[in-house]
């Protein structure tokens, strides 16, 4: 079979599989995202004390393989049927899918954790400042003027670490999830053409490069304000003095 | 001293970093209408203390009051932080370095305090800070970015901000020292415009000609002191002290 008469037997499969990756990668690192705001805040305000578990979690999930986790998380789950039962949390454990997920997310929430901290301490004190000074409460400072800016700074860093992710995702058809990649071990078991995996890299990438798109239009409208400088000034007509 | 209403009353504030003195127990009154320079030279505690006021500087030890809410603060822990927001929203601030808010337009800037705090309607809030713009001269700019206007336009859109929240008192932090000399009037004539409203104003400044001929009650920090207080007139003709004597003789 040549490349087409395979993509054209196969492309239901490969389309599941692609809507799986997307799935699995949104939602790990939409669940990452919603939890590493409040964890970004504990790394830059807590006491050094407070924050010993959440560095220990964080060196943890950076410094050991994603697939490690995965199989931690999935083999893991087994070994503990008997507790996991017992709390009635084995429904969950018991899907790949589930294991997967749980497994992207906690990986990515350390990695979001640790670049929304660093976009939160390159925001202006000043501003910080003045929201205080008018009478912002502590909660209207931090979601008017020190998230703004924290997202804005992170935003490239965070894009790169969604685009990480996707890939990693490929590790869950370890697992038997049917991911893109997933579908593309099965078709390669029936057809032995390895063309289906120059299909499926070029799913990746397309992925990727909507994505980039999509990130990078909302890059765009998170830096307005830094565009505007750029922009020749309107100083045609001379500044006006003020008025008495 | 008239009969006017108090608006802000600091007693004894201390302020300390770490073994350093800063502050060594400074008192201050300002009525309604009063607009008090403070001087002194750099490392005299005159930034720190107008910070103390609306507790951006936690004092060591202190009182503050302003329109009946009363800070008290011990072993640089304030004894009722409820009324910190309140004593806030009720100072204006101008800093030196402006801090207008970059991610939000002029306008943005000036409606913020009004909706955010005051919790006011958008559109009145925009009414207001539109009128205030246009008093500070910066109506044709109201779309635009902090960084696309001059230091001057930026501190003018600060003043109005501050204005915007209608306070009782606008502590100014050095308003005129971070811009180019040309750009030094345009900011001073607003001040002077606020002043002669009948604003009450804490100015923090190096602006001789605005200490002596703007504000009605000049106060000079030495060492976390006051060395020397008074009208402008007679403080200046007529210092009492040496180091202010020694001080007008070097920036005048």
């Amino acid at each position: 079979m040549n490349p087409i008469e395979i993509i054209a037997q196969y492309w239901p499969r490969l389309l599941d599989g692609t809507l799986m990756t997307i799935k699995l990668t949104f939602l790990g690192a939409l669940i990452a995202a919603l939890v590493s705001p409040g964890f970004a805040l504990i790394r830059t305000h807590a006491a050094p004390l407070a924050q010993a578990p959440l560095r220990l979690y964080i060196s943890f999930m950076r410094g050991t393989p994603i697939l490690a986790q995965l199989f931690l998380i999935f083999y893991g789950s087994g070994q503990f049927r008997p507790i996991l039962q017992d709390w009635g949390l084995w429904t969950f454990f018991r899907d790949p899918f589930n294991c997967a997920l749980l497994a992207f997310a906690l990986n990515s929430t350390a990695y979001q954790t640790e670049i929304l901290r660093g976009g939160i301490m390159g925001v202006p004190q000043g501003e910080i400042e003045a929201a205080k000074a008018i009478g912002m409460t502590r909660f209207k400072t931090l979601r008017r003027v020190v998230f703004p800016h924290a997202y804005r700074i992170a935003w490239p860093a965070l894009g790169n670490e969604v685009i990480l992710l996707m890939k990693a995702s490929a590790l869950a058809s370890v697992v038997t999830v049917f991911d893109i990649m997933g579908r593309t071990r099965q078709i390669f078991s029936r057809t032995f053409d390895f063309s289906i995996y120059l299909w499926a890299a070029l799913i990746y990438l397309c992925i990727t490069a909507i994505f980039v798109l999509i990130w990078r239009q909302a890059e765009r409208r998170l830096s307005r304000h830094i565009e505007a400088h750029h922009k020749p000034r309107v100083a045609a007509q001379p500044a006006k003095e003020p008025q008495a | 001293m008239s009969q006017t209403e108090i608006i802000l009353k600091a007693e004894g504030i201390h302020k300390s970093f770490g073994s350093v003195e800063v502050l060594k127990g400074i008192s201050l009154e300002a009525r309604k209408h009063d607009v008090i320079s403070i001087l002194g030279s750099s490392g005299s505690g005159k930034s720190t203390f107008l910070r103390c006021l609306n507790f951006l500087e936690t004092p060591t030890s202190g009182k503050v009051t302003v329109h009946g809410n009363e800070i008290l603060v011990r072993n640089g822990k304030p004894q009722n932080v409820r009324h910190i927001e309140e004593i806030r929203a009720r100072l204006g601030m101008v800093f030196q370095q402006f801090n207008l808010w970059t991610h939000r337009t002029v306008l943005e800037n000036v409606m913020e305090g009004p909706v955010q705090v005051k919790r006011q309607p958008k559109a009145e809030a925009r009414d207001k800070a539109e009128a205030l713009l246009k008093r500070v001269g910066l109506e044709e700019r109201m779309g635009m970015y902090p960084s696309q206007l001059s230091g001057g336009q930026q501190q003018r859109v600060a003043i109005a901000r501050a204005l915007a929240m209608e306070p009782d008192a606008i502590l100014f932090d050095e308003p005129t020292s971070a811009l180019d000399p040309e750009l030094v009037g345009e900011v001073l004539k607003v001040m002077q415009d606020l002043a002669a409203e009948g604003r009450t104003m804490i100015v923090v400044t190096h602006e001789m000609g605005f200490a002596r001929e703007v504000s009605s009650e000049v106060v000079f920090l030495h060492e976390g002191r006051i060395a020397e207080q008074g009208p402008p007139e007679e403080m200046f003709t007529n210092p009492r002290t040496e180091v202010f004597e020694r001080f007008i003789a070097k920036v005048m």
